[in-house]
């Protein structure tokens, strides 16, 4: 999968999660919750790829199954590990799991969630490296300071206990403890979208820095497209637990061709009292993954659907080279992207 | 000011929490009025005091907040001409105030699952409204309630009545709130983050929802937001406001294209904007909001301020002034504006730019 393209450091192939549903005393199994259906992509290394998508379209699990949280129900994960080349993640031995997830980071969305309020900074961002045995005694407390210092937080702060600190300087702090390790990808999930206006752009800036410092590899997973433009290289729009669109930030953005996509940024309020108000709105809502709709999952909401749609289910295909849609007319519609 | 076209007028409102901490000047001395038909957009950070603003109003800020100084005046067009009710003298649980909420002032708030009560039909808790302002009987209390869920665009409005909030989606409860909030034609609706936790397909229904009613209707809004997006999208005129101090006041364009308070400038700049891809850094805002109960001297944003001026801004608190048309600003980069008016001072003063 090279063809000139700087080399994956992941792929994720055919991807799926069905939760079962349950009923009765004997909790038979009735359906399943398809949270993700069949998701593939890849994230070059050093790149970040934006996975976004409206509540419950499964961009979370997909980011849980990555990391292990989740035991996934098929599909490939495969990890391109410097050490011992591509291991698949899925059905993995614990011994591997645990060699991989060195390399693999998360932060999450809350950072008041993540963080455990009886521990000090020092014993928060240290975990890791006494748990790997990477360092121990007094070299645990250079690494914290050290680690500290690059998220533009105070080492002298590293007794602290996380209430001492506001809502951006708590992020700073997940970001140090997922550094700890120097992985090469992290999944972040939300990452910002618990902070104000003047501290998400702080923490953007953070994690760019930090991105080319350290050539890591980001899937950042948000719903906010304006955070997404600007933090991408390449853009995946989820919706109902399968991929609808994936291209290049700009491609995606200024041409899409999936009317979801074109919806979705018709949707976003633009800083600008002149805009031009041309919102297509979407009627009804997502619809739940335990009973999706026939054919494609867009059909009931989309403006251009025809008898097809109710029919069949489209695949995800290279409609021009780079940019991926599932869509039936995807070829002959005309979107408007963000101008 | 033309009286008879204001509907709120609110002068130097000072609303503090006794805190063990000390005072927190959660409001602290803000003015601004509400015209008829017209949407007044309040942006800000958390902790800036936006939403205790819109509580104030309803005479909702429970202890330990008081409001500590200002009027709060509601303007009624009867039928001896216009009467003046300040509700800063209204007890809080009086009679009069509860006449005035829901029927005159209608509050939406942000999180609709936790104001809406789960043990009540959604038809109920919009019946009730009606029927304590209307007299009307429970039938026709609830014929209303579905005509205006009907209104707000809800599927099967004669089912989602008898149904619970957990029953409904995230965008159906906030339809609910908006439904309940307009059931008895408030003249003013306070909006505060009514689509921060919806969806962007769903967000961008509601807002759309909210503007159509408006006009139909012809209501005030107070749209309470920390989005640049929403109130560009909503507002007619807009206040920014920072540590409960009121920093900017313009209509939503002079505020978009000509931004004049430091802040302004920064929120402004510090927004990621769709549609421009650029991999260059945003600017952002040094620092952090401080703590409310220790606000810095002079001007609050000193600290942060990439147009710091030692000497000035630290030691004296910059007033409101009027720099244009309807265009006030309180900054000490403006300062020299009331004897000779600056015509577009150049941006020249940003150091780190």
């Amino acid at each position: 999968m090279e063809n000139g393209q700087p080399a994956a450091i992941l792929e994720v192939r055919d991807l799926k999660k069905y939760f079962p549903m349950t009923r009765g005393l004997l909790r038979r199994v009735v359906g399943q919750v398809k949270a993700v259906d069949g998701v593939s992509f890849s994230v070059p290394k050093g790149k970040t790829l934006g996975l976004v998508g409206e509540s419950g379209c499964g961009k979370t699990t997909t980011g849980h199954c990555l990391m292990g949280g989740i035991e996934p129900t098929g599909g490939e994960i495969l990890f391109h590990d410097k050490e011992r080349g591509p291991i698949n993640l899925v059905g993995v031995d614990k011994a591997t799991r645990h060699h991989v997830r060195r390399n693999m980071q998360m932060i999450f969305q809350d950072p008041n969630a993540s963080l455990n309020p009886r521990m000090t900074l020092l014993e928060i961002v240290g975990e890791p490296l006494i748990v790997n045995k990477v360092a121990r005694g007094k070299e645990v407390e250079d690494r914290v300071a050290r680690l500290l210092r690059l998220v533009g937080l105070s080492p002298d702060y590293m007794r602290r206990f996380p209430h001492a600190f506001s809502g951006g300087q708590r992020q700073r702090i997940v970001i140090a403890r997922a550094l700890a390790l120097n992985p090469e990808f992290i999944v972040a999930d939300e990452p910002v979208s618990a902070l104000d206006v003047s501290i998400q752009a702080q923490t953007l800036n953070l994690l760019q820095d930090l991105q080319e410092q350290f050539h890591l590899s980001y899937l950042f997973i948000a719903h906010d497209l304006s955070v997404v433009e600007h933090v991408s290289d390449a853009v995946a729009v989820m919706y109902v637990g399968k991929l609808v669109e994936m291209a290049e930030a700009e491609e995606l953005y200024l041409s899409p061709k999936h009317p979801y996509t074109e919806a979705l940024l018709s949707g976003v309020p633009r800083p600008d009292p002149d805009a031009e108000k041309k919102r297509i709105t979407l009627t009804g809502e997502v619809p739940s993954p335990a009973n999706p709709p026939s054919g494609c999952y867009f059909h009931p909401r989309c403006q251009y659907a025809q008898g097809i749609c109710a029919q069949e289910t489209p695949a995800l295909r290279e409609v021009t080279p780079g940019h991926f849609a599932a869509c039936h007319f995807a070829d002959t519609l005309t979107l408007r992207g963000v101008d | 000011m033309p009286e008879n076209n204001t509907l709120l007028e609110v002068n130097n409102l000072e609303t503090h929490f006794f805190m063990r901490e000390g005072i927190v000047r959660a409001v602290d001395g803000v003015s601004f009025t509400v015209a008829r038909g017209r949407t007044l957009g309040l942006l800000g950070e958390s902790g800036c005091g936006k939403s205790v603003t819109g509580f104030s109003i309803l005479r909702l800020v429970r202890s330990p907040g008081k409001i500590v100084n200002g009027e709060i005046l509601l303007h009624k067009a009867g039928a001896n001409g216009n009467q003046v009710t300040n509700l800063v003298t209204l007890p809080p649980t009086g009679e009069e105030i509860r006449q005035i909420r829901g029927a005159d002032i209608a509050m939406v708030f942000q999180e609709p699952m936790t104001s809406l009560d789960p043990v009540y039909t959604v038809g109920d808790q919009i019946m009730e409204a009606i029927i304590y302002h209307q007299q009307v009987s429970k039938r026709e209390a609830r014929e209303r309630a579905i005509e205006i869920l009907r209104r707000v665009n809800m599927p099967n409005p004669e089912q989602i009545v008898d149904r619970y909030p957990h029953q409904l989606s995230g965008g159906m409860r906030q339809r609910a709130m908006i439904a309940m909030a307009l059931s008895c034609r408030p003249r003013l609706l306070i909006a505060d983050e009514p689509t921060t936790a919806l969806d962007v397909t769903t967000e961008a229904q509601i807002l759309e929802l909210m503007n159509e009613l408006k006009r139909e209707m012809n209501m005030s809004m107070l749209f309470i937001t920390h989005n640049l997006g929403v109130i560009a999208e909503m507002a007619d005129d807009v206040i920014v406001m920072y540590l409960g101090k009121v920093v900017e006041q313009a209509d939503v364009r002079s505020l978009f294209h000509q931004p004049k308070h430091p802040y302004t400038q920064a929120l402004l700049q510090s927004t990621p904007k769709i549609g421009r891809k650029s991999r260059a850094r945003l600017q952002s805002i040094e620092g952090m909001v401080p703590p409310a109960h220790s606000i810095p001297s002079g001007c609050p944003f000193h600290p942060r301020c990439p147009a710091f001026m030692p000497g000035v801004c630290d030691v004296t608190r910059p007033e409101l002034r009027e720099t244009g048309a309807g265009h006030r600003v309180s900054c000490f980069l403006y300062e020299q504006a009331d004897t000779t008016p600056v015509p577009n001072p150049a941006p020249s003063y940003r150091r780190n730019a």
